[in-house]
């Protein structure tokens, strides 16, 4: 069994082309890749920044041709891929360990645009439940994510790849964090109803402040964004007032000149017994006057200053990919070992099945020779049978633990040539076929 | 004995104060915890300490300086500790260790030179003197430590250095708020232990106040809390100056104790 992955990504792919290669639903998607005789399992992960199917398949050339027609001819709609791009270009294709591995980094938020970003690994574990209810999900790729999962959960909690934000907004409530004790008794004013401002709510609300005032120049979109958010909308005028209530204060408002100056938060500051606020200024031109970061019990970070601090985190999180990608070979390899397990259960099931046999053929003869009555018999089925499996421990766990070293498939042949599995006129080989037919997997996973 | 259990002390301070500085360097080593334990393990050990030592026939006199800071110390640590468990003030441990360290320390090299002599001071002015200041002193020096905390952490925040600060060091709002609650505290604590010295000068001399250096500059330390909690309370300076106040006024009252006590 092959594990194939194929798929696009930010870096292969530019939005265009990912949008139109998007699904909502991959179930219906799934159904058909599992129909074909080529693919086995599948489980198929659409985000914003990546469409990847990783699929389980009897025959490599087979399976990686029915993935790429699939996003050919299916995914896509058929529309063409670029004409600047090749396929190749746009399409990744990964085997084996290679896909287990790129598996494994995007779980871990090592191939994602922004490093260590946190979504990522709810998106794979929902395509992997869809997959999962749906019934196209097999026992290899139920595995291969379970790992995954393992690996991501080893990547986060024993590196700082996710500790340090990098968004601006982030940054600022981070920021804020270390100024107040808690922000669930805190209130933000927010001066302008841009788009910053808008993803500056939606942190500071994850954030939990108690309560937000937004403020603008056009009343009509305030109200709007302060409806959205569970805020309150005001007018520039109530800008004095606001500033002494307001712990958090963050402007991005188009202005000539500062519209918060020093004298403004110094008589704020009186009026709150210098409680202090944290001023972020994220418009430009700036927004507070800078000098206002030389009063006492004001932190005033301006755009520069927040991308300052969001490029050192970057950079921080950059540097914790070499220990996440030292995590994740560690992860590979141990995949690598278990599937190496497996490949020894065709084999192991094999030997049991004529070690059977031949018992029961010596044992109905036995029992025809000698006339033993039920007593009897049962004493030397438990005899027999107990000989049987304590001869065969030896070797069968002996294969179990060299099929997951480098030379294990050495010793899955030699197993064979001694035992005669491949003869099919040694004795016991009419157990071979009843061998075939059950599935072992389990076997090899415990 | 008591001198090796002093050691140890000193040692397990002295090891709490460099997990907490590691811990601070490198959060991602979580030694938060173990800063907790190396701290209670010292506490433990200062406290089987001390009342080994004072329960020796013929122990140091509890008035003595190295035996009033090596109690100040232990408080110190114990006050600490009670933050750190319902605060993320594992960083406060970074300056409470070596000053306990260095207290223990000054105990044990002022018992390796001491000698018995005439029976201790009977009385117990003396003593509740010695344990309320020291209380007071314990807890004013947390305030002191936090406001030093406070000062560092605000720099570096006003110089655009956040991501220098660490996730374990406290926030500015959770060292104000120890500030405030240690001031509270320590205050009320230091006013009675002057008091009961000045009960205890008129049960030796006839008058409440003699006027040595150390009662002087005592009084003159008193005044400066004082003044610190009427900016506090009173008028509601908080933050950055109350911050700078507590750790002045931390840092005059160790030379009042230990500077002017070692000249007396």
């Amino acid at each position: 069994m092959k594990i194939l992955l194929v798929g696009m990504n930010h870096r292969t792919a530019p939005v265009e082309v990912r949008e139109r290669f998007a699904v909502g639903d991959p179930l219906p998607w799934l159904a058909k890749l599992v129909d074909s005789p080529e693919i086995d399992e599948a489980v198929l992960l659409s985000t914003c920044n990546r469409v990847e199917v990783i699929a389980a398949a009897p025959s490599l050339e087979a399976g990686r041709h029915r993935l790429r027609s699939f996003f050919h001819r299916e995914l896509g709609q058929g529309a063409p891929l670029p004409q600047q791009r090749s396929e190749n270009a746009v399409l990744y294709e990964h085997v084996d360990g290679d896909a287990v591995r790129h598996l494994f980094r995007v779980a871990a938020s090592i191939d994602s645009l922004v490093v260590g970003e946190p979504q990522i690994l709810g998106q794979v574990k929902e395509a992997y439940r869809i997959a999962a209810e749906g019934g196209v999900c097999g026992p290899l790729l139920n595995r291969l994510f379970a790992s995954a999962f393992a690996s991501a959960k080893r990547v986060r909690s024993e590196t700082q790849i996710a500790s340090r934000p990098v968004s601006m907004a982030r940054v600022a409530v981070d920021l804020a964090r270390q100024i107040f004790e808690t922000l669930e008794d805190k209130h933000a004013l927010l001066v302008g109803a841009g788009d910053m401002i808008e993803a500056a709510l939606v942190a500071l609300r994850g954030a939990g402040l108690a309560g937000v005032a937004v403020v603008n120049r056009t009343p009509e979109r305030a109200s709007e964004l302060a409806a959205r958010f569970g805020a309150t909308a005001h007018g520039l005028d109530e800008l004095p007032r606001l500033l002494v209530t307001s712990d958090v204060v963050l402007t991005s408002i188009g202005v000539d000149r500062p519209l918060l100056d020093a004298p403004l938060f110094e008589e704020a500051l009186r009026a709150r017994r210098r409680r202090p606020i944290f001023a972020i200024d994220l418009g430009v031109p700036r927004n507070i006057d800078p000098a206002v970061n030389q009063l006492d019990d004001v932190y005033l970070y301006d755009v520069d200053d927040l991308g300052g601090v969001a490029e050192a985190n970057a950079e921080e999180r950059r540097r914790e990919t070499v220990r996440a990608e030292a995590i994740v070979q560690e992860e590979v390899e141990r995949w690598g070992g278990w599937l190496s397990a497996l490949q020894a259960v065709p084999t192991i099931r094999r030997l049991r099945a004529r070690a059977e046999s031949i018992r029961q053929g010596e044992l109905e003869k036995v029992v025809a020779k000698l006339g033993l009555d039920e007593a009897q018999q049962r004493g030397v089925e438990a005899l027999t049978r107990a000989v049987v499996n304590k001869v065969l421990h030896a070797p069968v766990s002996r294969l179990r633990e060299q099929a997951e070293s480098d030379g294990g498939l050495a010793y899955l042949e030699a197993a064979k040539v001694l035992f005669a599995l491949d003869d099919p006129t040694a004795p016991g080989a009419d157990a071979d076929a009843a061998a075939s037919d059950e599935r072992g997997d389990d076997e090899a996973c415990s | 004995m008591v001198v090796e259990l002093f050691h140890s002390t000193a040692a397990l301070y002295l090891l709490a104060g460099f997990a907490a500085l590691i811990g601070v360097a490198v959060p991602k080593l979580r030694f938060g915890r173990a800063v907790a334990w190396l701290l209670a393990a010292g506490a433990i050990l200062h406290g089987i300490a001390l009342a080994r030592l004072h329960t020796l026939p013929n122990p140091p006199q509890l008035t003595d300086t190295p035996s009033a800071i090596a109690l100040a110390a232990w408080l110190a640590v114990l006050v600490s500790l009670a933050l750190m468990r319902s605060r993320r003030l594992e960083g406060l441990a970074m300056l409470v260790s070596p000053l306990a360290f260095a207290g223990v320390l000054y105990e044990s090299f002022a018992l390796n030179a001491y000698a018995p002599g005439v029976a201790a001071e009977a009385g117990s002015w003396p003593h509740l003197h010695v344990i309320l200041t020291s209380a007071g002193l314990a807890l004013l020096g947390v305030a002191g430590l936090a406001g030093t905390l406070f000062l560092a952490e605000d720099r570096a925040l006003k110089a655009k250095r956040a991501p220098a600060l660490r996730r374990s060091l406290p926030s500015l709002e959770a060292l104000d708020r120890v500030n405030a609650m240690t001031l509270a505290a320590g205050f009320p604590l230091l006013s009675c232990g002057v008091i009961a010295g000045m009960l205890w000068t008129q049960g030796e001399t006839g008058h409440l106040f003699v006027g040595g250096a150390h009662a002087v500059w005592s009084v003159i330390a008193w005044a400066i809390y004082l003044a610190l909690v009427v900016a506090r309370f009173v008028a509601g300076r908080r933050g950055r100056e109350a911050a700078v106040f507590a750790a002045i006024g931390f840092a005059f009252l160790l030379f009042v104790v230990i500077g002017i006590g070692a000249v007396a």
